[in-house]
């Protein structure tokens, strides 16, 4: 990067399954509002706007960033619209640090939202297509091969799945913004339906309504703003074809090459000791195990053993996703930029009830598509 | 004003528009197009940085569309990759943002979408906002319809004036191997046909077109190397606009005026006139003149700049590319290697894209056949 960019504001709206007290450019000028508040700024001081958000069928609105450029102060600014699947909220806010690392923009504003109450994710993530056997059976039924293939490789026992479910549900009564928050025990989430096998209800990401808003700006901005910032170090996106003989779906090697490339950058080695806490894109229990090892946290084989022996929990070595994560708020578009966004105010040391101790180094991590795509980042409290 | 690197376009390929590729799909239209602008360079994709596409879901008639593309641009090993759900010109706005972080030199911009597999006036419906504008059915061709009707109101413009704007674009568009429009029509033709919807008749807007664009840009250093005679950028902004359409004056393209300032003003020019050659992205001639009025010209007439020596989107209008299609007839002019429908002396250019109804959000480039920065 040119010059260094920070986070100087972060927003997010309280998540629930249906935001019926708001339409869609309520719920993202809710996230806007906050963060602007946060960051000390007005509309008129913001040089542009970076909208993301999943696929457009979640809501049956087309290019839905067009409508709302009023609602997200974008009127007679540059405004630009991502789509990286379930990465898209992360490679939304790297967007807009490319923005101020050119040096074309000081304070630029992104957004990610996804009001699922307004459609059927369902319907919108398994599209019947032609010529093409109907799966119809969401992410969930596209991506549990991958972690039957995890348990197979790894030899990992079968309550670790119930056991990240768990955590994470108790990380979430800890932030006030999560949607699930009521505590749940292992026989709970081991009672729960059967979905996709090893998958339980419980282990899975629920549908939201949400957004998450940031403020991204030069230095020379940041250390005017009312909050410390959280400086960013390195940030990445990857993306990798599908259909490539020998591809491994259980550890993509765009995620390793993504994570590698942003470690390289912030002048990490040994990321397990390196990181204070990571925020990582964990829509379905497992792939908490998984990440850990494509992260470079832990050998092949091993990431399991960190959750079982809980060194990944609130207080141990490694809180990961001390917000509940994906796992129990989902708004699909917005779940990345929750990922990196929470990763900042762990370092600008304002995560509240959920705020490591001590935290100087995150990492932000969001995947999307046929685990295909992958988008990271490094916040520092250092510049 | 600070100091840019100088970036440039090295390469662009396009399918010729047609009404509908009946043997493809998007991505096996692209394909091709991903190879010749590589080959165009010299190059395999190992040489390029990054990549990003543009194109919108509702196109494709399915979620994720983008994600079946991304093994035609070339997905593996794994690239820096963005997508943005827009006109591909965007993506390559994107592109050249990043290239000015200097964490990339060369980038590929894909642009797709099969048009002919859906209804895009009931698509486009969709862009509407949905509580208010969407509901009432109101499709592309009738927005269009009502700025038109604005535009001619305020500014005394014929069904005739209309109806020459067409003519031209057909008379250019005849000489363009890519066109998907290629028979050449006088006004007296065109104001002959049916109403699309009034003030438009089906003579001044595009039919529904479809192709697969890839664009090559690097950075001074590599530009030399990849191109004979680079594009160089010499400017570039976009704007968007509140999409209400009762909230704007839609008789004016106030985002293309601004858009248009800070090019030109990047690119160290004061007017559009400066230039010799605009590839503007309009879709009937009442566009056509509304975005000359807000780039500083003359709503018609001869002096001044060429407009879309192309023949423009009037003469074939492919969804999601069309804006990126206006950067790449530029990038042909300038490098001289354009054939069958050359503009004499091109130094300097503007191309420009729009994507959303009346105009809601625009690009500008000011591009030129010598570096900008030195």
């Amino acid at each position: 990067m040119k010059r260094p960019v920070a986070v100087v504001g972060v927003g997010q709206t309280q998540h629930s399954s249906r935001r019926s007290d708001v339409n869609i450019p309520g719920l993202v000028r809710e996230a806007i509002d906050r963060a602007l508040l946060d960051a000390g700024l007005e509309h008129r001081d913001i040089d542009a706007v970076v909208i993301g958000k999943a696929p457009d069928m979640l809501e049956g609105v087309m290019q839905p960033e067009q409508f709302l450029v009023g609602a997200v102060g974008g009127h007679m600014k540059p405004v630009i619209r991502v789509h990286t699947a379930g990465s898209v909220g992360a490679s939304t806010a790297l967007t807009a640090v490319t923005h101020v690392a050119s040096g074309l923009f000081d304070r630029v504003l992104t957004v990610a939202f996804e009001k699922q109450s307004e459609g059927n994710a369902m319907w919108a993530l398994s599209p019947n297509l032609p010529f093409v056997a109907p799966l119809v059976a969401g992410a969930g039924g596209y991506f549990t091969p991958y972690i039957r293939a995890y348990i197979a490789r790894a030899g990992a026992p079968p309550h670790i799945g119930p056991m990240i479910a768990v955590n994470a549900r108790e990380n979430a009564g800890r932030n006030e913004y999560a949607h699930l928050r009521e505590p749940m025990t292992l026989d709970d989430v081991m009672q729960s339906p059967m979905l996709w096998d090893p998958i339980r209800y419980l282990e899975t990401c629920p549908s939201s309504d949400g957004a998450i808003a940031l403020v991204v700006a030069s230095a020379e901005q940041a250390k005017k703003g009312p909050r410390r910032p959280a400086w960013i170090k390195s940030g990445a996106s990857y993306a990798e074809a599908m259909w490539v003989p020998g591809r491994d779906q259980v550890s993509p090697k765009a995620g390793k090459v993504c994570a590698k490339a942003v470690y390289d950058k912030a002048g990490i080695t040994d990321p397990w000791n390196q990181i204070d806490v990571a925020e990582i894109y964990v829509p379905f229990s497992w792939f908490e195990a998984m990440w850990l090892e494509n992260l470079g946290f832990c050998e092949v084989g091993q990431g399991w053993k960190i959750v079982d022996r809980g060194e990944q929990k609130f207080g141990a070595h490694l809180p990961i996703n001390p917000s509940g994560g994906v796992l129990c708020t989902n708004p699909i578009g917005a779940s990345g930029m929750l990922r990196v966004g929470e990763a900042a105010l762990q370092v600008m040391g304002r995560a509240g009830a959920h705020q490591v101790e001590g935290a100087k180094t995150a990492l932000g991590h969001a995947y999307g598509g046929g685990a295909q795509y992958f988008s990271m980042w490094i916040v520092s409290s250092e510049i | 004003m600070m100091k840019l690197r100088n970036v440039a376009v090295v390469g662009f390929a396009q399918a010729p528009i047609v009404t509908c590729d009946e043997h493809r799909t998007a991505q096996e239209m692209l394909f091709p197009e991903v190879r010749r602008a590589l080959a165009q360079c010299g190059v395999d994709r190992e040489a390029i940085d990054y990549q990003v596409a543009g194109s919108a879901d509702y196109i494709d008639g399915r979620p994720f569309g983008f994600v079946q593309a991304l093994d035609y641009m070339g997905g593996w090993p794994p690239k820096q990759d963005l997508h943005v759900e827009m006109d591909a010109a965007f993506a390559a706005y994107y592109a050249w943002l990043r290239i000015q972080t200097g964490d990339c030199d060369t980038a590929i911009v894909a642009g797709y979408g099969k048009t002919s597999e859906g209804d895009p006036e009931r698509i486009l419906n969709l862009q509407l906002d949905p509580y208010y504008q969407a509901v009432i059915g109101l499709d592309p061709t009738s927005t269009a319809a009502l700025q038109a009707s604005a535009y001619m109101a305020r500014a005394g413009v014929t069904d005739r004036d209309l109806a020459e704007g067409a003519a031209r674009s057909r008379t250019a568009g005849a000489r363009n191997p890519d066109a998907q429009v290629r028979q050449a029509a006088t006004a007296d033709d065109l104001q002959r046909t049916p109403w699309a919807v009034a003030p438009l008749r089906r003579g001044y807007v595009p039919p529904l077109g479809e192709s697969a664009v890839c664009l090559v840009l690097a950075a001074e250093g590599k530009a030399e190397k990849l191109c004979a005679k680079p594009a160089w950028i010499h400017g570039v902004d976009q704007r968007a606009e509140m999409q209400t359409l009762g909230a704007r004056d839609l008789t004016r393209s106030a985002s293309t005026d601004l858009a248009t300032k800070k090019a030109l003003s990047m690119a160290g020019l004061t007017s559009a006139r400066e230039v010799d050659l605009i590839e503007v992205c309009a879709a009937n001639p009442a566009e056509e003149m509304i975005l000359r009025e807000a780039m500083g010209l003359t709503r018609t007439g001869d002096s001044g700049p060429a407009i879309n020596p192309s023949g423009g989107p009037l003469t074939g209008h492919p969804l999601m590319m069309t804006g990126l299609i206006r950067l790449g007839e530029v990038f042909r002019q300038l490098a001289g290697i354009v054939k069958t429908h050359p503009v004499a002396g091109v130094r300097r250019a503007i191309a420009h894209a729009t994507q959303g109804h009346c105009l809601q959000q625009n690009l500008v480039w000011v591009l030129g056949s010598e570096r900008r920065w030195t």
